[in-house]
């Protein structure tokens, strides 16, 4: 009986973590500083987005490099010459893509 | 005779109307999907009526704060003639680039305006909240004025219906039962022009309701049921310390200015 309740207990507890991780939506947005592409990321509950990596893509979405975002949850890198697209990857349920082309200066 | 003069004054002075005087930070959207270029209409008014504008002097601060650094945006201000429906005064308007995703609070510290016919003083420190992208960073966090209206609602996310509270606070301590007036911007500004538009969006059946007249509790905290889609300004006043100008009295009120929009 115990046992079965540590289990209900743990699986309350993980339905709770994730809803908790289901309450904030990812958020990631780039733009071009004349020739340098900024991107910053982060959740809608104000949680930092510091450390999520983010994967620099070609046109076939294969991995040209991979980033980290910064202590502001921001990273900077060169615009790439060809086609490309950039993914802020938090884990499952919490990526977001961003095509080259849809970023303005 | 004389007693019909007396009765002539004090019918006059009765029926003044009671309209409130708002410090307005306007812009058409606090919430932002793409950044861009904002225009902030700085106007001294009366927004319900869109009635008599009053002529702004130069401000003593103007400055935007973005995860908590401080711009100063006195540079970006530009002296424009706004008009009103029943005149014209000098107001401010300034363009500001914005492009990170977050909170933008913009603040305005006016030179306190001579009311002559009440031979005081009125300085409204104000405060707008926007946002770009839906990413908090910082619209619940006190700026730090004389005197302020701290939002513990998103000023920028309300659903028509939604409740908008706030606290007020006075160097930061939160001031306990102040009077505070709530004035809807019934005749939103023309876009790209510098004026209100004269159709109004909604008739008040009496003066009170033009100036609301709401009440702060014993912790400075007041809520307000917004009943319609639009900008609603709140003004805590005298919620500020300084009280004498120039052997004049002075109020130094706290004004918000949040947006709701309707669900659909």
């Amino acid at each position: 009986m115990r046992k079965l309740f540590v289990l209900a207990s743990s699986v309350a507890t993980t339905f709770l973590l994730a809803n908790a991780a289901m309450a904030h939506t990812p958020l990631f947005s780039c733009y071009d500083s004349g020739g340098a592409i900024q991107c910053e990321g982060g959740f809608s509950d104000g949680s930092s987005a510091a450390g999520v990596v983010v994967h620099l893509l070609d046109g076939d979405g294969k991995t040209i490099k991979d980033l980290k975002l910064d202590e502001n949850s921001e990273v900077t890198f060169e615009k790439p010459a060809s086609k490309y697209s950039v993914q802020f990857d938090a884990g499952e349920g919490h990526r977001i893509d961003v095509a080259g082309e849809d970023i303005a200066e | 005779m004389i007693r019909i003069v007396i009765a002539a004054a004090l019918v006059l002075t009765m029926s003044a109307p009671a309209w409130a005087h708002f410090q307005m930070i306007y812009t058409p959207e606090a919430a932002m999907t793409d950044g861009g270029e904002v225009d902030l209409k700085l106007v001294f008014t009366h927004p319900f009526e869109a009635g008599h504008t009053m002529d702004m002097a130069k401000p003593q601060q103007f400055f935007m704060v973005q995860k908590g650094k401080k711009t100063n945006l006195m540079d970006k201000l530009k002296e424009i003639t706004w008009t009103s429906l029943t005149n014209s005064g000098a107001a401010y308007e300034a363009k500001v680039a914005v492009r990170k995703m977050g909170d933008y609070t913009f603040c305005l510290v006016p030179e306190p305006y001579l009311e002559k016919e009440e031979n005081a003083y009125i300085q409204q420190i104000t405060k707008v909240v926007l946002n770009n992208k839906g990413l908090p960073t910082g619209w619940d966090a006190p700026v730090g004025l004389p005197a302020e209206i701290v939002p513990l609602d998103k000023p920028y996310a309300l659903w028509t219906g939604n409740v908008f509270r706030g606290v007020v606070l006075r160097d930061g301590k939160p001031v306990p039962n102040v009077e505070m007036e709530v004035e809807y911007i019934n005749h939103p500004p023309i876009p790209g022009k510098n004026a209100f538009q004269k159709k109004a969006l909604a008739t008040a059946p009496q003066d009170a309701f033009v100036t609301m007249g709401i009440k702060a509790d014993a912790n400075g905290q007041f809520s307000f049921g917004i009943p319609k889609a639009g900008w609603w300004g709140f003004c805590a006043l005298g919620a500020g310390a300084a009280d004498k100008l120039n052997g004049k009295e002075l109020s130094q009120d706290a004004v918000i200015w949040v947006q709701a929009k309707d669900m659909k």
